[in-house]
This record gives C-alpha cells, structure tokens and sequence, in this order.
C-alpha cells in the first residue's frame, strides 16, 4: 500500500531513477522518456518547461500512478510507484495525488460543490468542498453547474476538488492551456496560493516559458530527457510576472 | 466496394455486440411472429384438411332411441346434405396393467354401407371387415397412453356382459380431435379412450338394432345451420332427443379454435412489444454513433457528399441490423413452432400436424422490422441531414443539467452525489429513461403471465380435488339404477363412505336465454363432492332449491332469487319453474345442482341414481379396484389422483415449455437493453469517468457511477413490470375463458419472485459485462483533448 513514512522530513517526496517509457516496439518503438533523474522536494512549486511530444506528460503521467515506466524506477516516500498494481495505483490516485486536467473534466451533471464532494466523501482527510472553494476563491459559485461557469471558473473548480483531499502531490497538466490571459493568471494564483498555504508539492507542466518565474525548481524537458534549468531563491508572486 | 460500404462495415465491427443486441431483441419479437403464425397456420391446415377429407360433421345431436326410420325425415330436412345415424355408448374396460378399470365411449362402424360423415383415419393395423368379430378399432391417444397396438386383447364390459376383444386397429377420428372424458375440460388419455365397434355387433350387445343414438349432420351450402338444428330437435324429440348443437359447440372442436384464437393474440401482440423495445435501442445506438461521427459527417458534407448519401450510409446500418434479427427470428420461431407442434400431439390429435412455415409471417417479420429500424433510425439521422458542416466541425456544445425533481422537492440530503448524477442524467433524457424503464417493465411482465396460468390451474385442481371433490372415486352406472347400488357399493372393500348422485340433462331457460346442461343431483349434507358457495364454504340444498354455477348465472343473466324454468330432456320430460337458491364456485364453467330427492320428485321415476361418489381406506385401494373392475353395473370410473397425475405431467409438460420460451425472450430484452444502455452510457460518459478513475474511484467505484441510472431505472421498471403483467396476465386469461373453461387469475408472490429475480439476474449480468469495458477507459487520454 501507499505512503509509509519511511523517509526522513529532509528528503525528497518523489525521487526517479533512470526513468524510462517506450511506446511500441522494434522500428515502431517511441521513446518517449530516456532515462530521467528527477528528486523532488515536499512543498515546492516545480514548473517542467518543453515543447509539445518532449515527453513532459508522460512523465506526469508516471508521477501520477496513470502508468507504468517500461524502465527504471519510481518511489514515493520509498514506495516504489513503478512496481504497484492496479489497486495500488488507484489508492496512490485517491490518497496522494491531486490532479488538475487542461480541460477542468468537471462532471456536468454535478454542480460546483458536488464535483468536490464527490472526491470528498472517498477521501480520508479531506477539508469540506466549501473551504475548498474558499481557497480559489467561488464560494459564491458553489451551487452552480459547469455548463453554469466560465472557463476560469471551472479551472478553479477543478483545482479546489484536486486539492480537497489535501493532497500531499498536485499534478497540473497545462493548467491554462485553455484559457485566455487574464483568468489564466487567476488561475495560477489559485495554484500558487494553495502551494504556499498547505505546503503541497505542485508540479505544473506547461509550454508556457514565463511561468518559470513562478517556481522554486524549474526543469525542461525535450526528446524524453530532463534537465534542472534553475533553482528560484525567490519565487515572484504570478501577478507580477510579464505576460 | 464503395468506400462508405467499408467504412459501415468496419464501423459494425466495432459495434458488433451492441448491433447484436439490438438483432436479438427484435428477433425475439420476429420469433414470436413467426412462430405464433406457423402454429395458427399448422393448426389450421391440420384441421382444415382433416376436416373436409374425413368429412366433420356440422351438426351434431345425442339421443336415447330413435328407429332408423327417423333417418329419412332428418334428411329430407331442408338444408341437410348427409346424414350419419350411428350408436353410441358407454362402456368399462379391463386393462391387464391397468389396476383400475378403465372407461371410454363405443362407437359404431356401419356394415353396410358406407359411413359418410366423420369418417375414420386408419393409422395403423386394419379397419373392421365385415366378417370380423369381436374386434375394435382403438383412439390412438388412448392406444399410446396405454401401449396397445394392433392384435392385442382388450376385455369390455358391454352392457353387463364381459367381452374378450381384439385390437384391430389404430384410428383417429374428426370429431375426437380433443380427446377427453365428456363434460371434462382435462384430457385423461390413460383411463379414458374412444372405441369402435361393428354396427351389428354393438347393438345386439345393447338391444339397438335398427335404432340409433348418435346423429350427425352436413349442410348444404348456405343452408341456416339454426334452422336446421330447431328442425332436428322437433324430429327427435319425442326419441329423447337430448338437444342438437353445431360446430362451434362442439367440444373437440371448441378446443382447436380456443387455442387458434389465443395464438392469435399473441401474434400481435408479443411482437409489437418487442419490435418497439428494437426499435427504440436501434434509436439510441444510431444517435450514439451519429454523435461520436459527428466530425467525419462534417468532413463528409464539407467534401461535397449528398445528405442523401450520408442519410442511406446510416440506414444501411440499421438495415443489416433487421437482415442478422430476421434471420434469427426466423431461426428461432422454427425452432421453438417445432418443439410447440410436438406438445400439441399431448393434447391434439390429427393425422398428421406438421409444423407449417408461415412463409407471409416471414415477410411480415422483414416489413415490421424493417419499419421498426427505419422508425428507430429515423430521428437520427434526421440530426446528421440538419447539421451544417461548419457546426459539426466544432465538438457538441456542454450538456447543461439542473438539480433532479427529488432534489427539488426537498429530499437532496438523503440522496448520494452518484445518485444525484443518476437522477439528473435520467431527467436530462427523459425518453430514453422512459423506454428503457418500460422495455424492462415489459420484460417483467411477460415473465407473470405463464406462471399465472401454471398457479390459476394449481388452484383450479386444490380446488376441484381438494375442497370439491373429497371421494376417492366417482363411478357412474350403466343406466339409473335404483338407490341400492350405492348400497352395493359400500360393500366393496375399503369403502369408507358413499354417496349416490343423479345426473340428467336438462335445459335451463330464464326469459329468452336458454342453456342446455347436466343437472346433477347431490345428497343434502354431502361430505364428499360438496357444493361450494363463493365464501369457500359448503352450500346447503334446500328442498327443491336449485344452486347454479356464477359462469351460468352470467350465461343467462340471473341472479340468486330469481326464477328459472327447467325442461328434463330425458324419461317424462317434465318441466319445473324454480327460484335459483345461490350460485356455487365452479371453475368447470356452466354448472347446475339440485338435492337429490327434490330432483327424483321432479324426474317422477322413482328413487333412481346415475353414480356414487366413493371415498376408499387406502390399504385396501388394490382389492376395491380389482372388485370394482369386476362390478358389471359400473361403466366408468374416475380416479381422482390419477386423474390429477396425469393432467400435472401434460400441464407441467407444456406450461415448463411455454415458460422456457417467455423467460428466455425476457431475459433477451432484459440483457439487450441493460446492456446497450450501459455500453452507450459509458461511450457518452468515457471522459468523466476516467476522470474519476485519475482521481482515485476504483473501478467498482466508476462502475457504479457508470450503472447508478440502470439501477434507478430497473428500481422503477420492476415495480412496474409486475403491475404491467399482472394486467396481461388478467387480460389473456379473460380472453381464453369460455364456458367451459374458467381459470381464476392468481398471482402468486413466488411468481413475482420468479419475474424479480430473472429480471436482476439479467440486469445484473449484463451491467457487469459491460463494466467489463470499463478496464479500457484511457486514462491518460482524458487529461487530453475534449471528446
């Protein structure tokens, strides 16, 4: 099962070693991860910078127990994600792992507040969907339907249910892939904030080379390799960043 | 081949279990068709043929003694084409394996000349010579109950007189399609069979030579068969004439047109459900598969395609669907006509009933199927000729909701986000909410109906057998004897108690209704074959009261009170007016009883019984029948518990087929619709779901999201389908009662039980394989591009 506290508060949350993933085979084979080195650290705001198919989401895709390296290895407070089954992997989904997608995936047919409730109520700590909403600021929306919302408006509903839960690790997918500027900014400052406030591990994959200014750690990523590009001492607020 | 063509082609590889789903459901309804109108074919073309070839009478009458000198004046009736005098009696057989004497009636086969109506088929050995002596031709029901074949001995009791015949042959005749006991509504093939006899032979056996006792008629074309039968009635009167009646009172004949006329029902009425339920799922799964190629319509219409080509593109797909339901309807409606017409031997028989395809039904089954698909299909592809190509390139703008009807009524605390999604989803799509919970229902209520004939029989015979009937045996005599042979009787080894009976027919006449019956005579303070009141609870006979079963009370329009006239047709043929003292529970139909002594004082022949009901000590069963069987005066016997015996194993035989045939149709519609529904709920909702399954719902979890409608839906269908069936079964046991015929309408719990279960067994199966997709949800592709 997931996350026996093994490791010391020091080290890294997730730590990858030689992290491989090959599409296909023989002269068909896509290598769409070679052999990545990644640590990261409890609390921080990491950005992966790279170009569309530089592998980037597969190696979201693997930190998020959607599935499995064909090489190398991944552990999770020395949970070795690589090797878990099925159940194992929707448990690490269910317990550890937020998710924000590019597209919200809100469920329509439930409102705002229902869409959090419905990954409360099979959480194990979670906070209630009203301070979830709090957070990104929609209390006021809480009762409406996402065909009700604006795009914005969804996203944040989507990362008040991603982090519902109080996930130790938040996974965004080109979080404002979708969205135009202005609530794209409202957007990350949700994201930011909740980074700071409850300390949880956000990692943002976008194409999107400003954000950088936002992170503690930021890595790129091109042809299935990853590389630490800089280390933020100090993360500038995403308001103040040049779009 | 056209590059469309292929693309259909592949396209229903893809959806080949749904496609298939939706071809066995309406190959269910084409089944039922096909089979229903095979059947009424088959039966027909037996009957019909049969009919002409031997020669069935048309008028048909029963009487005491009439001198052949009669004949002449019958046929110079105006109208009447033949004229068939004959005998006609009743006698007792010994079998040697048979512990009980057998019964049966003895006809007879005119020297010289030739018979001309109701002629006899020869079905195996050798018709009667002339010279033969001593020989009878055997029914072949009877023949076949008790293994008798031609050159085997039979010992009869011929009017006192014990006579060791041969078996000539093996015969059926017209008139005795439907082999059962007089006034008896139950075949009982291994106690009671038809016999034939020489004319000559049979009546110096009882005195009748020169005279006849049985009459049969033909008509000319356009003769009034009414006419003819008043006429008939007024020559044989002062001969004990005992009342002449037509074909459609004729008691075989009555039983091959009952059961025309309920195939008949059915062959509408079963289909329709069916092909509307195929009807509707071809609807859902062409919408679905409109909706998921929206895109290549577009690029379609966008490349210059006609509406009208892409229309016929998607018409083809619901064409091949009807062509695969067809042809396993037709499959199926063989199949299951051929194992019908074996049963019907049980109960029919005929010279020869061969399963006769109802080659129209199959092209009817191909127009209504195809009508169905075509309906089915018809709203989307209207959606594909309305939509543009630039608004099909863009992806379906988002689905709206709003919190459900129960939530707006104030009951969203007791309800669980899944159910709330259920509820909204159902509201969103009302009318495929509405025909998934009405096919369901159906396929309920078809379940009710052939455990509601198999529990109104049940209760039928617990009644007859149980609450009724309380003798051991029914003996009838010869002829009326006096009061002492009941006396005779409980000598007889075993005899725990007896009491005597008279029967006499009679017309009953109130105003301008008339009826003609059997009136039965019965002791006061009967124990063993009671009068039984609609309370449940004995009848008591008052002097000169007459009780008459509620089915009579209807046929004449009476009521407890009022006044009926009765004419006896035998002996003085006195008439009597009476008030009617109470109607009696009879599900026999048309049933009347008086006390006993009331009904002697009224035949004015003195203290005279036709029978005696016995109730037999169980240890000494063997030697009280084998006395019985050597008792001259006792002509035929009826054994209550074989009679219940033999008529479980034909009902338990045909009723156990019939239900395999509705309970495997209503496990298709069940799987079919639970299944697409749940296959097209998940390709409308594979994005949200796999949403859930990246935020940790495990599959059981999403399985549950995914099957929470069908679950709602089935709660309501159920419920439903036990009420719907509980109507059908009501209406079709309605439709098949006749006067002879009453099966009470009782519906079990087990019966609801039995509907409930099959129908969660199939839900459940089928929402389970469908779950089974749910392994390949793409999870990394819903973190990706929208739908």
């Amino acid at each position: 099962m997931v996350a026996s506290d093994s490791s010391s508060p020091a080290s890294p949350l997730v730590v990858a070693r030689d992290l491989a993933k090959t599409y296909g085979s023989g002269n068909a084979a896509v290598h769409a991860l070679r052999g990545v080195n990644l640590d990261l650290p409890k609390g921080e705001l990491v950005v992966l910078l790279g170009a569309s198919g530089s592998g980037k989401s597969t190696l979201l895709n693997l930190i998020g127990g959607l599935d499995n390296p064909t090489g190398g290895s991944l552990h999770y407070r020395g949970w070795d994600v690589s090797k878990a089954d099925e159940p194992g992997l929707t448990a690490y989904r269910r317990d550890v792992v937020g998710f924000v997608f590019q597209f919200y995936n809100l469920i329509a047919s439930l409102t705002a507040r229902e869409n959090i409730g419905l990954i409360t109520e099979v959480s194990r700590d979670p906070m209630s969907p009203e301070d979830a909403l709090e957070l990104v600021d929609l209390t006021n929306r809480a009762n409406h339907f996402p065909a009700q919302l604006s795009g914005g408006e969804q996203q944040r509903v989507a990362i008040a249910r991603a982090i519902a839960k109080r996930p130790e690790l938040l996974l965004c997918d080109e979080p404002t892939g979708a969205l135009d500027v202005k609530t794209g900014v409202l957007v990350l400052e949700a994201i930011q904030r909740i980074n700071r406030e409850i300390g949880t591990l956000t990692v943002v994959i976008t194409h999107n080379a400003i954000l950088a200014e936002m992170a503690d750690r930021v890595f790129t990523m091109s042809d299935g390799r990853l590389e630490l590009a800089r280390v933020n001492a100090k993360p500038r607020p995403v308001g103040e960043l040049a779009w | 081949m056209d590059l469309l063509d292929l693309k259909l082609l592949r396209d229903l590889k893809a959806l080949k279990s749904q496609a298939f789903a939706v071809a066995l459901v309406m190959a269910c309804g084409l089944a039922m068709m096909i089979m229903t109108r095979s059947l009424i074919r088959s039966l027909n073309h037996a009957r019909d043929g049969y009919y002409e070839k031997h020669h069935f009478a048309e008028v048909f009458a029963n009487l005491k003694r009439a001198p052949e000198s009669a004949r002449e004046k019958l046929a110079a009736i105006p109208g009447v084409a033949a004229v068939e005098t004959g005998i006609e009696i009743s006698v007792t057989l010994d079998l040697p394996e048979l512990l009980e004497p057998a019964s049966g009636l003895i006809n007879a086969v005119p020297d010289r000349r030739p018979t001309l109506l109701n002629q006899l088929y020869l079905r195996r050995g050798n018709l009667l010579e002339g010279s033969s002596r001593l020989e009878v031709l055997v029914s072949e029901a009877f023949a076949d109950a008790n293994a008798l074949n031609p050159g085997d001995p039979i010992a009869a009791i011929l009017n006192g007189r014990r006579l060791e015949l041969r078996v000539a042959g093996i015969v059926l005749a017209p008139q005795y399609v439907f082999e059962a006991r007089p006034g008896s509504a139950l075949p009982d093939n291994k106690t009671f069979g038809i016999f034939w006899m020489r004319e000559q032979e049979l009546a110096e056996a009882f005195n009748l030579e020169g005279a006849f006792n049985t009459l049969a008629l033909s008509l000319a074309p356009g003769a009034s068969e009414p006419e003819v039968i008043a006429e008939v009635d007024r020559i044989l009167k002062p001969y004990g004439g005992l009342g002449a009646y037509g074909r459609s009172e004729h008691p075989s004949n009555i039983r091959v047109d009952d059961e025309i006329r309920v195939l008949e029902g059915l062959s509408f009425g079963f289909p329709l459900v069916f092909l509307s339920v195929a009807a509707f799922m071809t609807h859902s799964v062409m919408s679905r598969q409109i909706a998921l190629q929206r895109e290549q319509i577009a690029i379609l219409k966008a490349f210059g395609f006609r509406n009208a080509t892409i229309a016929w593109h998607y018409i083809k797909f619901a064409l091949v669907i009807v062509v695969v339901g067809t042809g396993l309807g037709t499959l199926g409606g063989f199949i299951f006509g051929l194992r019908l017409v074996d049963m019907y031997h049980l109960f029919f028989r005929f010279p020869r009933l061969e399963f006769v395809p109802a080659s129209g039904a199959i092209i009817g089954a191909l127009v209504a199927s195809s009508a169905a698909a075509l309906i089915g299909v018809a709203g989307a592809v209207r959606k594909v000729v309305r939509l543009s190509p630039a608004q099909a390139m863009r992806p379906e703008p988002p689905e709206s909701f709003r919190p459900a009807l129960a939530e707006r009524m104030g009951f969203s605390k007791w309800l669980t986000v899944s159910l709330r999604m259920a509820l909204r989803n159902v509201e969103r799509k009302p009318w495929q909410a509405i025909f998934t919970t009405v096919a369901l229902a159906m396929a309920t209520g078809i379940l009710i109906i052939p455990n509601a004939f198999r529990d109104g029989i049940r209760h039928i015979l617990d009644f007859q057998w149980d609450v009724v009937q309380r003798q051991t045996v029914t003996v009838s005599l010869v002829e009326p004897g006096p009061l002492r042979a009941a006396h005779d009787f409980s000598q007889l080894p075993g005899v725990v108690l007896t009491e005597p009976f008279r029967t006499v027919p009679i017309e009953m006449v109130a105003g301008h209704r008339s009826r003609r019956l059997a009136l039965h005579g019965v002791v006061k303070d009967a124990d063993l074959n009671r009068v039984i009141g609609g309370d449940g609870k004995p009848l008591l006979l008052k002097q000169n009261g007459l009780v008459i079963s509620e089915a009579l009370g209807e046929t004449l329009e009476v009521r407890p009170g009022d006044l009926v006239t009765i004419n006896v047709l035998q002996g003085k043929r006195r008439s009597i007016t009476v008030p009617i003292g109470g109607f009696s529970q009879d599900f026999a139909g048309i049933a009347s009883f008086m006390e006993l002594d009331a009904l002697n004082r009224l035949l004015g022949e003195g203290d005279r019984i036709t029978g005696a009901f016995i109730s037999v000590a169980g240890g000494q069963w063997e030697e009280f029948l084998k006395e019985l069987k050597a008792t001259p005066q006792a002509s035929g016997v009826v054994i209550k518990n074989a009679m219940r015996q033999s008529f479980r194993k034909t009902t338990a035989e045909s009723i156990g087929l019939i239900q395999v045939i509705y309970s495997s149709f209503a496990t298709v519609v069940a799987f079919g619709i639970v299944y697409n529904s749940a296959r097209i709920a998940l390709s409308e909702r594979a994005r949200e779901l796999a949403t859930l399954r990246v935020l940790g719902f495990s599959q059981g979890d999403v399985g549950s999201v995914l099957v929470g409608e069908l679950v709602v839906l089935a709660a309501i269908a159920l419920p439903l389908g036990l009420w719907i069936g509980s109507g059908m079964a009501s209406l079709l046991i309605q439709s098949i009662n006749t006067e002879t015929v009453r099966l009470p309408l009782i519906l079990s719990a087990s019966n609801y039980a039995y509907a409930t279960l099959v129908i969660t067994l199939a839900t459940t199966f089928s929402a389970l394989i469908a779950c089974r997709k749910l392994n390949q949800l793409d999870l990394v592709g819903a973190l990706k591009a929208t739908e």
